[in-house]
């Protein structure tokens, strides 16, 4: 009889250990089912949270052989054959503080999450008796954010949290404040978007971990990318993330292409780059991998590309 | 076979490494990469930060200038690769966008009709050369060597842009090495971020994912890391010496682009592949294992 063989990463408050559960292999199971199967038939002591079995609580997110899932609307079969074997490691999501086997800690991620303002602050034309209407155009612009359940997933995944000290916000409360910043009843987006400048927002690290794996399919990363925009026409240009960004944008429009060289000097500054990245330079002089004098030239055509430029910003109007 | 190339800008400059590997393997096959004339920078990442529209008409441009050829185009940067294919998804998928697109790449002649596919050399090789072909090709087999596959997130997420392979458990990588005769070990940041895209402003955390990236190859067995991705090679190989000042444990390991190991087994030398050029020295690691 074919088997699943679950090995559960345990933790009772003090003490942690890795458990092995094995029962009947049945087909077309979701992860939730197992687990709840684990609790009801095997051992009741197994803790997991877990409520509307419809991906709309978002509560039963769980890290399998290390990737994050949303138990309840993931089919153990797709996670067979993604592995090739139906033998599984379970452990609580990541980033998170854990409080009993499987379930994580919620409270500090509330608090953080209280940073960008996650409430209307309401336009003036709104008001009770008027009601807050918002046109259907309107609405699609918030109706894949609002998608969010709070799953926990995109944190679990997310590249920087993983190195990262506390400060950078989760993807799900940048997904909170673009939200409320696009919101046409609310009246002051800069609230929610501040906040997001002043934790990190530039430290995102652009692996696409969060995009890839929210179970709502919402696009986290473009979420990202507006919200940087955002905060520069807020005018938040003199900072590293947006230096970089315009170093880009500034040498397409000039060459066609990057200029290496000059890349560190218009992100961090002459003094910093001297500072700092003399000695990695002169490694790579040494090597023969870079050659400081190596300036690009104009690519074939750059008279179309600042054309494309003027075009790209009479759009934009 | 015939491929658009699109270098993308590290390889006129910190990995020219790559490019000279990339040619000498192209050639050695008998893959014929004609580069784009006209190429620009796919904005790596960083042009939609500043104006999305604009980033999507760059690269329908760079689009465009394949199709000219009539054929497809081809990369050996992750980035460079997701940063195409996104833009010919959006294209492809909203006529409205198109449009709007075309008329700012008309001015220059230039027009983008969606006929051109984009590719990796890592997904041309086994896609289109094959495994079997590349196989028959191996000159020196690379029996001994213990190699880290380090993907890199681009070449994988997000599926629905990149879709070539299973993106939480791919196999390209440990395809092509096991065809040229290497053994690959199996680490748990195999999947993982370099952390390139954001070394500036978060140095202190991108550094300690190099160190991560670097100890848990290492604790695996390998003798190298290998990368599809330029900026990857960058990340774990330029930066290593920094990410090592913030540890005890020694984080050494050489890191080598996908077509020097693939170059290596069809006969060069490592000076050959520009291997030399690296800042973690490859070439004692490789003599040790290969006897090159």
């Amino acid at each position: 009889m074919e088997k699943f063989i679950f090995r559960i990463h345990r933790y009772d408050g003090t003490t942690k250990w890795v458990q092995e559960y094995q029962f009947p292999y049945e087909e077309n199971k979701t992860v939730l089912w197992a687990l709840t199967k684990i609790k009801d038939e095997i051992d009741p002591t197994l803790n997991f949270t877990s409520a509307c079995r419809h991906a709309i609580c978002g509560s039963c997110g769980v890290r399998i052989n290390g990737t994050s899932y949303l138990g309840c609307k993931t089919p153990l079969d797709e996670i067979i054959e993604t592995f090739d074997s139906k033998m599984l490691t379970f452990e609580p999501l990541k980033n998170y503080d854990v409080i009993r086997d499987l379930v994580i800690d919620w409270k500090p991620k509330m608090k953080k999450l209280k940073l960008v303002k996650p409430w209307l602050i309401p336009t003036e034309e709104g008001s009770v008796e008027k009601g807050f209407k918002q046109t259907e155009q309107e609405f699609s612009k918030i109706a894949s954010p609002t998608d969010c359940i709070l799953c926990g997933v995109c944190t679990s995944e997310c590249g920087q949290l993983n190195v990262n000290d506390g400060v950078y916000l989760d993807p799900f409360i940048l997904n909170k404040a673009y939200r409320f910043a696009l919101d046409s009843r609310d009246g002051s987006s800069n609230e929610h978007i501040q906040p997001v400048l002043d934790n990190e927002l530039w430290k995102c690290i652009h692996c696409m971990q969060c995009v890839t794996n929210c179970p709502k399919g919402i696009p986290l990363t473009d979420q990202i990318a507006y919200l940087r925009k955002t905060t520069m026409k807020m005018g938040a240009k003199d900072n590293q993330g947006a230096r970089h960004a315009y170093a880009f944008y500034d040498d397409v429009k000039k060459v066609g292409r990057l200029n290496e060289m000059m890349l560190p000097i218009k992100t961090d500054g002459m003094v910093k780059t001297i500072g700092k990245r003399v000695p990695m330079a002169a490694r790579m002089v040494y090597k023969g991998k870079i050659n400081p004098l190596h300036m690009p030239k104009k690519v074939n055509g750059i008279e179309g590309i600042r054309k494309i430029y003027k075009y790209a910003q009479e759009v934009s109007k | 076979m015939r491929y658009g190339f699109f270098p993308g800008c590290t390889l006129e400059s910190a990995a020219g490494e790559l490019m000279i590997s990339t040619k000498k393997v192209a050639s050695a096959l008998g893959i014929e990469l004609i580069e784009l004339d006209g190429w620009t920078c796919c904005g790596a990442s960083h042009i939609q930060d500043v104006d999305e529209f604009l980033a999507t008409s760059v690269n329908a441009r760079n689009l465009a200038l394949a199709e000219k050829l009539d054929a497809p185009l081809m990369t050996v940067c992750n980035t460079c690769t997701l940063m195409l294919r996104t833009t010919k998804k959006d294209l492809d998928e909203d006529p409205e966008l198109k449009k709007k697109v075309n008329k700012g790449l008309r001015e220059s002649g230039l027009e983008y009709k969606g006929t051109s596919e984009v590719t990796h050399l890592l997904w041309a090789l086994i896609q289109d050369y094959g495994i079997e072909n590349l196989k028959k090709l191996v000159k020196k087999p690379l029996t001994g060597l213990k190699v880290a596959n380090f993907y890199g997130c681009h070449i994988v997420r997000p599926p629905q842009i990149m879709g070539f392979e299973n993106h939480r458990n791919p196999r390209s990588m440990e395809m092509i090495a096991e065809a040229l005769g290497a053994e690959c070990v199996d680490f748990d940041q195999r999947l993982a971020c370099c952390g390139f895209h954001a070394v500036f402003p978060a140095e202190k955390e991108v550094l300690k994912l190099t160190a991560t990236n670097c100890i848990s190859s290492k604790m695996a067995g390998a003798d190298c890391m290998v990368t599809p991705c330029p900026l990857c090679q960058m990340q774990l190989d330029m930066y290593q010496p920094d990410a090592q000042k913030g540890y005890s444990a020694d984080i050494e390991i050489p890191i080598l682009h996908l077509p020097q190991l693939i170059g290596l087994a069809l006969g060069y030398s490592p000076e050959e592949l520009a291997i030399n050029r690296h800042i973690v020295n490859a070439v004692p690691k490789l003599k040790e294992s290969l006897g090159v």
